[in-house]
């Protein structure tokens, strides 16, 4: 299965699902990260957590464990 | 005033003149900036009430009729996930406005619209503000705002509210402000429950509220328990027949606003941004870090090389006055106390002005500039290992300074508890107040390795602060800090808002703040010079500071001079050496002024601060002064106090001054901020810290140095 926290810079996917606690999964929602989105990661920080990723017109930073998670469709 | 029905009589006939409206958005939509360009100067910045999330206000005069403007603090949606969200939800529906102006990013139309699909669900009249309109044309986006009206059935004024564009046009739109007719559809058995329960309901919001009950949300109203006990079994079934109501309706939303952006959008060629290439370089992988250290000191660096100018006129100002009052026939009881007491007082309450506004200046840029989000996400993982969000490093690393703004910045913070758990980290923060007594006491005791000592001081504050804060997190029992966040495009914040924001704040410290500090200051002066009629020697400091003694004997540390430097050091740090001079050497006899050498005094101080101001531009840019200035003859102080104690014993002591008590300005930030019991807190806390750990240093101490 594909994570969101494995996803390699700029190679667009599409989110499946939100596998994660409900708090943090409200925050992706109001941020516009659900599913059927699509999503792209820019970039990682430079001590390689948290990363960048890109959801419409919308930048986004995210921790690796938080961004494990976000299920992407194969 | 204490009858409530004139009151209300009052409050009803304002109604009729004045009209309430509220700005509402996601974060960063340029609220801020509208409202100043509607409000011109008559702009209030406070607190909502029993909050510390801050609270803009202004009043509108128009034409025939009077205007009440609030801002909602910025949110996504209103199902909240902060504090801050939650209160715009809560005022919404407990006190709707007359009128909604709902500010969304022409460059973000999709996520920005989901929010004013949730305002038509409230049934509150609406006017849409489309700001940001440059941005979007910068973006290569070209936008039909005429559509989105037909679509909303509202008004739509395009704005670039930084520029002041399109301000008279929302403003005669207000009138036309209207429930969006527009409403979201949901998925059939979903808006069957919806329907059906919010035929039981009666309120305006009656569809919103039906919502957040079938998604499991609390809603701030008071409802009739057998309602809501008709929702959950409504979203019980839901829920075993395979729907997850709170899912299926954000997706419902979020469906509907992207066919409208798509109706809106229309012409798109994307073009580079701005903060596409700025990003490049600010998170570089190799460079980013560099570069963030670098802007960290930059903001450092201007809100004290910008502030101490006017610190220091401040204090010349304070002394000019006070030789005035010498100067009068007074009995030297009274003059002592409005010299000393009163006005050292309220000067050490002035003193903090400038600090802060500088302070308020700089994370005023930071934050609408759009750094700051960036230098969250490089130090997040640094942070992480107190369990703090990246942005805790800003308020951390501000402590150095000075300790009150740091407190005050920690509203760069989403959430109570983060902030309470920096805010308590900050004071263990060697600010430079405490420089002054490490530098005396290194170059005493430690004249070979002064700079490695100090710098060991810092980094054990540092260490400290940071277990505090990670203590204060598990004792909470919280979920491990979130590091999402936006990271918004990169923008100019214009120059008169962040001034005019950066002064109201200050004022707010001053007035909030000021109080209690003048009345620490003329306590301790009380200490000092009663008894009247007695010495120093005699006062109730001494008999104090000897009643402290067997309290410290196991530190090593047994002479009054010293321990007494230690109570007036809870006013200001930095009074702590200038105790020690004063208890060791006696007192410099200070003189009367007559009324033009003192005025002349406070112009040539005024002068010289402006000139040191304008001489700070280019030490901004300099390198910082890393190794503390050595001493090169011993004073005479230094010689008094190498016969006073031991080395072990003065390490001792400046470990205890590095960790006691946060001073009583940083106090009074906390108080103000959280409340006089976790003020009460942290001094308890930290005094008995500063004492475990200076015995412990002491008995290294003994150890390695022997006894
Ligand atoms: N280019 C451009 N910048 C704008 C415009 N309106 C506001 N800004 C800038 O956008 C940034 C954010 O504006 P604010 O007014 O602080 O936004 P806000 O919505 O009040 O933000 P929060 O209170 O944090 O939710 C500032 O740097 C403004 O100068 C605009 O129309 N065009």
């Amino acid at each position: 299965m594909r994570r969101l926290a494995d996803l390699p810079e700029d190679t667009p996917a599409r989110i499946r699902a939100l596998k994660t606690p409900p708090l943090l999964r409200r925050r992706l929602l109001a941020l516009g990260v659900r599913p059927g989105a699509e999503v792209r990661v820019v970039r990682r920080a430079p001590l390689g957590d948290p990363m960048e990723i890109a959801v419409g017109d919308t930048l986004i930073a995210i921790r690796h464990a938080e961004a494990a998670g976000v299920e992407l469709e194969e | 005033m204490s009858c409530p029905d004139c009151k209300s009589a009052a409050a009803r006939r304002d109604l009729v003149k004045s009209a309430r409206m509220v700005t509402i958005g996601n974060p960063n939509t340029g609220k801020t900036t509208l409202i100043n360009a509607l409000a011109g100067s008559d702009l209030k910045v406070g607190n909502w009430p029993g909050t510390t999330v801050e609270r803009l206000e202004a009043t509108l005069r128009l034409p025939g009729k009077e205007l009440l403007l609030v801002d909602l603090p910025g949110t996504y949606s209103l199902s909240p996930t902060t504090p801050e969200e939650a209160l715009a939800a809560r005022e919404l529906l407990a006190n709707p406005p007359d009128v909604v102006v709902n500010v969304v990013d022409a460059g973000n139309l999709e996520r920005n619209l989901h929010l004013t699909l949730e305002l038509a669900e409230l049934g509150l009249p609406v006017v849409l503000a489309m700001n940001l309109m440059d941005e979007a044309a910068a973006k290569g986006y070209t936008l039909d705002p005429a559509a989105l009206e037909k679509e909303l059935g509202v008004p739509v004024i395009p704005l670039v509210a930084s520029r002041g564009a399109g301000i008279e046009k929302l403003l005669g739109s207000l009138d036309q402000a209207r429930v969006p007719a527009l409403q979201v559809r949901y998925p059939g058995a979903l808006e069957s429950a919806v329907r059906e329960l919010a035929s039981r309901l009666e309120h305006p919001a009656r569809r919103w509220i039906a919502l957040a009950l079938l998604a499991g949300e609390e809603v701030p109203l008071e409802l009739d328990p057998a309602v809501q006990e008709f929702a959950r079994s409504r979203r019980a079934e839901l829920e075993r027949a395979g729907i997850d109501p709170y899912l299926e309706i954000e997706n419902a939303r979020y469906t509907r606003a992207h066919e409208l952006a798509q109706r809106v959008l229309v012409g798109s060629e994307p073009r580079l941004t701005l903060t596409d290439r700025v990003d490049r370089w600010v998170l570089h992988p190799l460079l980013g870090g560099p570069i963030f250290l670098l802007g960290m000191l930059l903001a450092f660096r201007f809100t004290f090389l910008f502030s101490t100018p006017w610190v220091d006129f401040i204090g010349g100002l304070q002394e000019v006055l006070a030789g005035w009052i010498r100067a009068l026939p007074l009995p030297p009881l009274a003059v002592s106390f409005l010299a000393d007491g009163l006005i050292g007082g309220v000067g050490t309450v002035i003193s903090f002005a400038p600090v802060l506004f500088f302070l308020y200046l700089a994370l005023a840029f930071l934050e609408t500039s759009g750094f700051l989000a960036r230098a969250a996400f490089i130090a997040d993982r640094m942070m992480l290992l107190a369990g703090l969000p990246g942005r805790a490093f800003i308020p951390l690393i501000l402590g150095f300074g000075c300790n009150v703004p740091a407190v005050y910045a920690t509203r760069v913070l989403t959430g109570r508890l983060d902030r309470l758990r920096v805010a308590m980290a900050v004071p263990f923060m060697s600010c430079s107040a405490r420089l002054p007594v490490f530098v005396l006491l290194a170059a005493v005791f430690f004249p070979e390795q002064a700079s490695l000592v100090v710098f060991g001081l810092y980094l054990l504050g540092m260490m400290v602060g940071l277990l505090t804060a990670w203590l204060i997190g598990r004792a909470a029992g919280a979920a491990p800090s979130s590091g999402l966040m936006e990271l918004p495009p990169y923008r100019l914040p214009a120059a008169r808002v962040v001034l005019k924001q950066a002064w109201a704040r200050t004022r707010s410290f001053l007035t909030g703040a000021g109080g209690f500090i003048t009345l620490a200051v003329v306590v301790i002066w009380a200490l000092l010079n009663l008894p009247p009629g007695t010495d120093m020697t005699h006062s109730y400091y001494v008999l104090l500071s000897s009643a402290l003694k067997p309290l410290f004997a196991p530190l090593g540390v047994d002479d009054w001079r010293l321990l007494g430097a230690l109570i007036p050091g809870f006013v200001a740090k930095e009074v702590v050496a200038g105790t020690l001079a004063l208890s060791y050497l006696g007192a410099e006899p200070s003189a009367a002024l007559g009324l033009l050498q003192g005025l002349g005094q406070i112009i040539a101080g005024f002068w010289s601060s402006v000139l040191a101001t304008l001489g700070a531009v280019p030490a901004l840019f300099g390198l910082p002064q890393l190794v503390p200035p050595a001493a090169d003859e011993p004073t005479a102080l230094q010689l008094a106090l190498a016969s006073a104690i031991t080395p072990a014993a003065a390490l001792a002591y400046m470990v205890y001054v590095l960790l006691y008590t946060p001073c009583v300005a940083t106090l009074a930030a906390i108080r103000h901020e959280f409340g006089r019991g976790w003020a009460l807190i942290a001094v308890v806390y930290e005094l008995i810290v500063a004492w475990l750990l200076a015995w412990g240093a002491y008995r290294l101490a003994l150890i390695w140095l022997g006894a």
